[in-house]
């Protein structure tokens, strides 16, 4: 047991905070981060930062060198998530890129897939979207009701989307489509967004915008190719995207900065010399640390190659403990923030409405470690 | 950074669990008690040099060693002895040790079978030698011995650690608390876990209702959270690490033993059932060195300076 980073990984937390500092603009943090990295903006500004990124090895280090990346451990993955986490997510649509949609198509996508587009995504010149959640299919995913229907060579496909971030702006989307009708008979499909017959719309909501839009699916046809795996056989492909992202996005490390955001601003005030705020302010950062260290015990089983086990669901409902007293805090001390006050606050504040509902709730991870950490049975 | 137990500590580890082993079902004589110091147990400990691991290996494995033993349903002081005396300027201390802030006339724990004090008094560390006989037991639902002294101690022949001294008490002070509610949280959760597999309500088992697999599953998290928490702060050293540990492991002793009791309902309020043996030891140290709100503060303070009025 240890609990120091090695000198090589700092030295590699020190390479992506400088790689950060010479491709962000510098208005980064006053104009682009307050706007979220659904943000139309902010899209468009990842078409030029990731390629940046990759040519310094830091788009896809994690990916096999042949595949353009630098056969990085998972650590060395992780740091560069935190960072990126702590910068507000420059990458924008393509963190999903290079975390779950390429590792997905190395392992399930044909000869022909793998060459058109794992290219792209190394270089960071792509950006995609996932089409998994419909109105009525969210948690319950294997419910979706879009259908693809075989017509010789090709599959029109019927249906619609929604909650898909970046779908007005993505090049292509993962999508997921019923292919028969047995529960889990769905299979993946590469479709490009510029295919006839896609309609995108973007409706307001508590999130940042451009977070929420519905994508309309009418008599869209693909070739057969541009399904991956088997027909009908793609639950596991989802399950084995999905185990891709086991711990989710780092947010105790972006909670750390936006704390220290309101910290400033409440002292700026001179409210900070109050001991109820100072000692709420102190207990928020013990939750990120306690989600930062259950965290890390995962990001450790997986570079040891251990299977995912429970400890994956527990540092998902720690990260959200910890963020929602930290959403909590915003609102007791700083709702100017919601008002035109600091736009890096709303920011976090808006973004994260839905932590504990987006990639399985906290309800959800509660009932698997039951059963899976504590050996309780099935309700 | 590396979470799993290298082969050393694994080997500690495993050697602890045995030794402990045999106090794990309790005599029948003290099923029925509020909390059982288990001589035997410290003797056997002490006598191997379990307690002096933060010296001979590292803090880390003194940590590991509390919290397997604060497992057991019976006591034992280990926190005191394995990580605060040896990062105080002293030599050998006899243990038991009791730990001790401020008024000297209230009841303290692990009094009535101490051999030693360390005492803060705000502004020194004083060592004191402890006469059991000028103890008097305290009746108490915490599950510790406490006591209180007959008449106050004379401090005159108190070893006086110097001021130097307070900050590496409380912080290690911290991190022993952190560690004993880690592996008695942890306890307490598979005891209940296991009673909620057995017990039927309604022709059910208790566990399979959602609410109560739910509210489980936090206090697993949490309990995780502690022991990580509280093995940082023993790996490090670092004051801010101790202060996120007892502050983290001290705040959820409310929905730990809230939640826990619920779902051993009127069996768990008795003192055969043993639950209490680790809740309310939770509660015996939910308030030391401050609770969590001093311990937050701490951290403030470190993190963001101190008050500037």
């Amino acid at each position: 047991m240890e609990f120091a980073w090695t000198p090589e990984q700092e030295r590699y937390r020190a390479r992506v905070q400088q790689a950060l500092d010479d491709l962000l603009p510098d208005d980064w943090f006053t104009r682009y981060a307050p706007q979220g990295n659904v943000s139309d903006d902010q899209i468009e500004h990842s078409r030029v930062f990731c390629p940046g990124l990759a040519e310094r090895g830091l788009l896809v280090p994690h990916w096999p060198k042949e595949l353009g990346g630098e056969d990085g451990e998972p650590w060395e993955q992780f740091i560069l998530a935190e960072e990126m986490n702590m910068a507000g997510d420059p990458r924008g649509p393509q963190y999903m890129n290079v975390n779950w949609l390429g590792p997905t198509l190395m392992k399930y996508g044909t000869e022909e897939q793998k060459a058109a587009h794992l290219g792209p995504i190394a270089r960071g010149e792509v950006t995609w979207c996932q089409g998994y959640s419909e109105s009525g299919a969210g948690t319950d995913l294997a419910a979706l009701q879009t259908h693809a229907e075989r017509r010789g060579d090709v599959y029109v496909i019927n249906g619609s989307k929604i909650w898909t971030s970046y779908a007005r702006k993505a090049d292509w989307c993962f999508l997921l489509a019923r292919t028969g009708p047995e529960r889990k008979a769905i299979s993946p499909f590469l479709m490009p967004m510029s295919t006839p017959g896609i309609e995108v719309v973007s409706f307001p909501g508590l999130v940042c915008d451009g977070h929420l839009n519905e994508v309309f699916l009418s008599d869209v046809e693909l070739p057969a190719s541009a399904r991956v795996g088997e027909e009908g056989k793609g639950w596991e492909i989802v399950i084995y995207a999905l185990s891709q992202e086991r711990v989710g996005i780092p947010r105790y490390r972006s909670g750390r900065k936006i704390l220290d955001i309101t910290v400033a601003q409440l002292t700026r005030e001179g409210r900070f010399d109050d001991p109820i705020i100072r000692a709420r302010a102190g207990r928020i950062v013990a939750k990120l640390e306690a989600a930062r260290l259950l965290t890390y015990v995962v990001v450790d089983q997986r570079a040891k190659g251990v299977p995912p086990t429970p400890d994956g669901n527990i540092c998902r409902i720690a990260a959200s403990e910890a963020v929602l007293e930290l959403m909590n805090f915003l609102m007791d001390y700083v709702p100017d923030c919601l008002l035109g006050g600091d736009g890096i606050l709303a920011e976090f504040y808006r973004a994260n409405i839905p932590t504990s509902i987006a990639s399985g709730t906290y309800e959800l991870q509660l009932n698997l470690i039951a059963q899976g950490a504590l050996g309780l049975p099935r309700s | 950074m590396d979470f799993a137990l290298n082969e050393d500590q694994q080997a500690l580890v495993d050697a602890v669990q045995s030794i402990r082993r045999p106090f794990d079902a309790l005599p029948m004589a003290h099923k029925r008690d509020r909390s059982w110091f288990a001589a035997d147990l410290q003797r056997v400990l002490a006598e191997g040099g379990y307690l002096d691991a933060a010296r001979a290996i590292g803090p880390l494995e003194a940590a590991l060693i509390v919290i397997e033993i604060a497992q057991s349903p019976c006591v034992v002081e280990t926190g005191a002895s394995a990580l605060v005396v040896p990062h105080l300027p002293v030599n050998e201390v006899e243990g038991p040790v009791a730990l001790i802030s401020g008024d000297l006339s209230r009841a303290q724990r692990f009094l009535p079978v101490a051999r030693a004090a360390l005492i803060d008094t705000g502004d020194d560390v004083l060592l004191i030698a402890v006469d059991p006989a000028q103890v008097e037991p305290v009746d108490t639902i915490f599950a510790y011995p406490y006591g209180r002294f007959r008449t106050p101690p004379s401090l005159d022949s108190a070893q006086r650690l110097g001021a130097a001294a307070l900050a590496p008490l409380r912080q290690w002070w911290r991190v022993s608390l952190a560690a004993e509610i880690a592996g008695a949280a942890q306890a307490a959760v598979a005891f209940t876990v296991d009673y909620v597999k057995q017990r039927h309500v309604f022709g059910k088992p208790v566990g399979v209702f959602q609410a109560v697999q739910h509210r489980l599953a936090q206090c697993h998290q949490i309990a995780r959270g502690i022991r990580f928490l509280a093995l940082r702060a023993a790996f490090s050293g670092s004051p801010l690490d101790a202060d996120l540990a007892a502050a983290y492991a001290q705040e959820h002793v409310h929905k730990l033993v809230f939640d826990l009791h619920q779902f051993n309902g009127g069996m768990g309020v008795t003192n055969e059932h043993e639950l209490h043996f680790w809740t309310y030891r939770l509660r015996a140290l939910q308030a030391e060195v401050g609770g969590a709100e001093k311990a937050a503060l701490a951290i403030a303070d470190q993190l963001w300076g101190p008050v500037t009025a």
